[in-house]
């Protein structure tokens, strides 16, 4: 046996072992956006019904922005978690979403099926989805009352995203760590 | 019920597989031959207990017992029976369960091939291949438990993923594949028998090459069956993206590939004997580390099961493999001294060596891309990706050597040639590639990699079409008969032969048929109203109008396309999307139809909800159907090398 010949060749793989250890504990697939933590890029937009929505029209309240589709199965499913949101929040936060490759009819037809708790702002040629960087619907961005992009939602808009992200944000919410009354 | 009796099951194959590891060294160490007639029972018990935990699992998926969390997995009160059965390797421990099963198989498969041998090599491949069993029944039984319980049990299941249910190759190609990797651990454990004992005789040489020809065959045919796969279902109209888990399937065919090369040297010549070993081991490992990447959640893949508890154990199992082997190697290789040496620089030797080094170099180039990604975040915190263009362009030039030497090494003859006679074996396959170039371009192919490449392959399968038929046919001229019969005969009687030149032979038709579905792909993307259509490459395609139809799990919007070529109606095509309630984006389904050598595919890349309009991504893509085509060649040509005489699997002597 040539031990030392051994030795070195198995310390070979140490290098190779380490990166590979290196890997656990990351998510892959978690590609973060650039722009979490940046300012949300401005517009100015028109309603379904002709009024102009800004992004900065809101006094500093927190803002729930949605791009989405009446012909994307998993943006029907987030409607009813919005609609409640954009209900339950009213004065406290802003819920608004954006209509992304889809016309105006269909979509109005929609809402007016399914609720129209939150206005539904028209985009033309995709502008601020393109400068939102939106790859697919449905993605939804929450955004602070400084204008600052705190989370980046892709897929389908969940309750414990909204209470993980939006909540602190409102003028109201409870100090963290969050308190259990009793 | 079903799940307490598997896991059961699965406690006993753990324990079967670890007694054989512990006795194996002694075994080996006093030659004890009632020793080693344990360890064969103990193979055949843990091979019984593997076919038995895999066959309460399946009954268990059949009769949608929700109690077992696996089935609460993958199953579904919906999917039909079979899509059932096969979901058992659909995630991640049904994978590992049936992993075990298979190596159940191949234990057993080495228990036969060496009932008549005894000594200590044996015994010593037997106990690497117990320790393997009992790591991957530890796995059954702990991390990767498929036999947990359900509390409370639920009523009905999500189902397998919807990728793989909607096309028949997904039953047949992840099998391929894990008997492809599998198998990989029996020419490993002979290997490091032979390193542990400082020892390869002759008959010993055989069996390693008999032991890796099958899995080789396996994984090729995997590799193929999975790109055609994703060419069928992914709708992008290519085969192949150098995804991690592509690389990880490529990785160890690399490296088998180039051992079936050295082995041959290493035969007839006494040399390359620690080379060889190093190349085995290398086809195990790469095969693990592949196992790793899919399994451990550590890399981006459209493959890679989630995050899971076994990619740690995996990793101390990598490292425990991967230090022992290099350990041996450092420590045994210099016992395997070879005997012989490299005669003449224009020698078959050498083209075998010009074999063996492109092999290595592709190896580390994909596995550089590969684990790039993953080295730059570990080092840099910076995300990566290392996307087709490297590997593209590295792996152009390197399979170009590779078929440039399929042509020359062949036609080498061994040890020291006479120059004269060499250039003269040279003239008739140089000049036949060099018309097949001139033949492609006047049939109004252009471009100069694609032709060259043509050129190439065709001057390679004249050398190898010469050796598989050459002699049939003139011992056909020289005694008459028929040549059909006289190939036959030839065939059998220089079985190695034959068999590599039909293996080159479909190599060079995947060659071909990937050249011509880079270099000639067209395609075309339109947004069409009803009635109207578009044209590409003198095919048109015109929309008649789509139709929704909802299916038990999923609604599915399917566009009617005619497809006519001069005015001529060829017939219809249905390219279709799928909508599945939990998923963001829908599912498309291509629809492909293969004319002579050329494919028509086409991608619905949405459709507006009332159907008045569609877009179609179009792709005419020529030759791409010669990947899958190569396959019956593949095959036969495996089969007719690795066919032992009846004198080489069953040696008379004992070893």
């Amino acid at each position: 046996m040539n031990l030392k010949r051994a030795l070195m060749l198995a310390a070979l793989a140490l290098p190779l072992l380490v990166a590979l250890l290196s890997g656990f504990g990351r998510d892959p697939h978690a590609v973060p956006s650039m722009l979490e933590g940046k300012p949300a890029p401005p517009w100015v937009l028109q309603d379904l019904h002709g009024q102009q929505v800004a992004l900065a029209d809101g006094q500093k309240l927190p803002i729930l922005l949605n791009f989405w589709a009446t012909w994307c199965y998993p943006c029907q499913a987030e409607h009813a978690l919005l609609q409640e949101t954009a209900a339950a929040l009213q004065g406290r936060a802003r819920v608004l979403g954006i209509i992304y490759n889809d016309s105006v009819e269909a979509v109005a037809a929609y809402v007016a099926k399914h609720g129209a708790a939150y206005p539904q702002l028209i985009d033309p040629n995709s502008r601020v989805a393109i400068d939102y960087g939106v790859a697919g619907v449905p993605e939804s961005f929450i955004i602070d009352g400084d204008g600052i992009i705190v989370h980046k939602q892709a897929g389908v808009m969940r309750p414990e995203i909204l209470h993980r992200y939006l909540a602190p944000l409102l003028a109201d919410a409870p100090p963290p760590p969050l308190e259990k009354g009793p | 019920m079903y799940a307490s009796c598997g896991h059961a099951a699965a406690i006993l194959a753990l324990g079967l597989a670890a007694a054989g590891a512990t006795l194996g060294p002694s075994v080996a160490l006093w030659q004890s031959r009632a020793g080693l007639r344990v360890l064969r029972l103990l193979s055949l018990g843990f091979a019984g207990m593997m076919l038995l935990c895999n066959g309460i699992m399946v009954a268990a998926l059949l009769r949608h017992d929700f109690s077992v969390a696996y089935v609460a997995q993958v199953g579904s009160r919906a999917t039909p029976p079979l899509i059932s059965a096969v979901s058992l390797w659909s995630s991640l421990e049904g994978s590992i369960l049936f992993w075990g099963l298979i190596l159940g198989a191949y234990l057993c498969g080495f228990t036969a091939v060496t009932r008549r041998q005894s000594g200590p090599l044996v015994g010593w491949a037997f106990t690497v291949l117990f320790a393997i069993c009992a790591f991957f029944a530890l796995l059954i039984v702990g991390p990767a438990d498929p036999f947990g319980l359900m509390s409370p049990v639920p009523a009905d299941g999500p189902g397998p993923n919807a990728l793989l249910q909607n096309h028949p190759l997904m039953i047949i190609h992840p099998p391929m594949l894990y008997l492809g990797y599998v198998g990989m651990s029996v020419p490993f454990a002979v290997a490091i028998a032979a390193l542990i004992r400082g020892e390869l005789p002759a008959a010993w040489l055989k069996l390693l090459r008999l032991t890796m020809l099958v899995p080789w065959l396996f994984l090729s045919v995997g590799i193929v069956l999975g790109s055609w796969w994703a060419y069928e279902v992914l709708g992008w109209g290519g085969f192949w993206a150098w995804d991690p888990v592509e690389n990880a399937s490529f990785l160890p065919w690399l490296a088998a590939t180039g051992y079936l090369h050295s082995t041959a040297v290493q035969e007839r010549k006494q040399i390359f004997k620690a080379w060889t070993l190093t190349l085995v081991c290398a086809s195990f490992l790469l095969t693990i580390l592949g196992t790793f990447m899919t399994r451990s959640g550590v890399f981006n893949s459209v493959h890679s099961f989630t995050q899971s508890p076994i990619g740690p154990v995996f990793l101390i199992f990598l490292a425990v493999v991967l230090m022992g082997s290099l350990f041996l190697l450092g420590g045994r290789a210099h016992l395997l001294e070879d005997e012989g040496r490299i005669e003449a620089v224009l020698s078959k030797e050498t083209a075998f060596l010009c074999n063996n080094v492109v092999f290595v170099v592709f190896i580390f180039t994909v596995l550089l891309g590969t684990l790039f990604p993953l080295i730059t975040e570990a080092l840099t915190e910076t995300k990566l990706s290392v996307g087709e263009p490297y590997f593209d362009r590295m792996a152009g030039p390197l399979g170009l050597m590779l078929v440039v030497l399929m042509g020359v090494g062949p036609a080498m003859p061994w040890g020291q040639p006479n120059r004269q006679a060499l250039m003269r074996q040279f003239l008739a396959p140089l000049a036949f590639g060099a018309g097949v170039s001139v033949a492609c371009m006047a049939l109004g192919l252009r471009g100069p990699m694609a032709l060259a490449t043509f050129g190439l392959v065709g001057f390679a399968a004249y050398v190898n079409a010469a050796l598989w038929l050459g002699p049939g046919l003139r011992t056909a001229r020289r005694r008459g008969g028929l040549p059909f019969a006289a190939i036959a005969k030839s065939m059998m009687t220089n079985r190695r032969r034959a068999g590599g030149a039909l293996v080159h032979l479909a190599i060079l038709v995947i060659v071909a048929g990937i050249t011509g579905a880079q270099s000639y792909r067209q395609s075309a993307e339109a947004s069409l109203a009803r009635g109207e259509s578009m044209d590409l490459a003198g095919y048109t395609f015109t929309y008649e109008g789509a139709v929704g139809r909802q299916e038990p799990h999923r609604f599915a919007a399917v566009a009617r396309m005619r497809v006519s070529q001069d005015a001529k109606v060829l017939g219809g095509m249905e390219p279709r999307l799928n909508f599945y309630p939990s998923q963001r984006e829908p599912v498309g389904t291509p629809h492909v139809v293969t004319l002579g050598s050329t494919d028509l595919y086409l991608s619905l890349l949405s459709v507006e909800p009332d159907g008045k309009r569609v877009v179609i991504k179009a792709y005419v893509i020529p030759l791409v159907s010669w990947l899958w085509r190569s396959l019956p060649l593949l095959v036969l040509g495996t089969l007719v090398s690795l066919w032992p005489k009846k004198e080489q699997l069953w040696p008379k002597e004992g070893m």
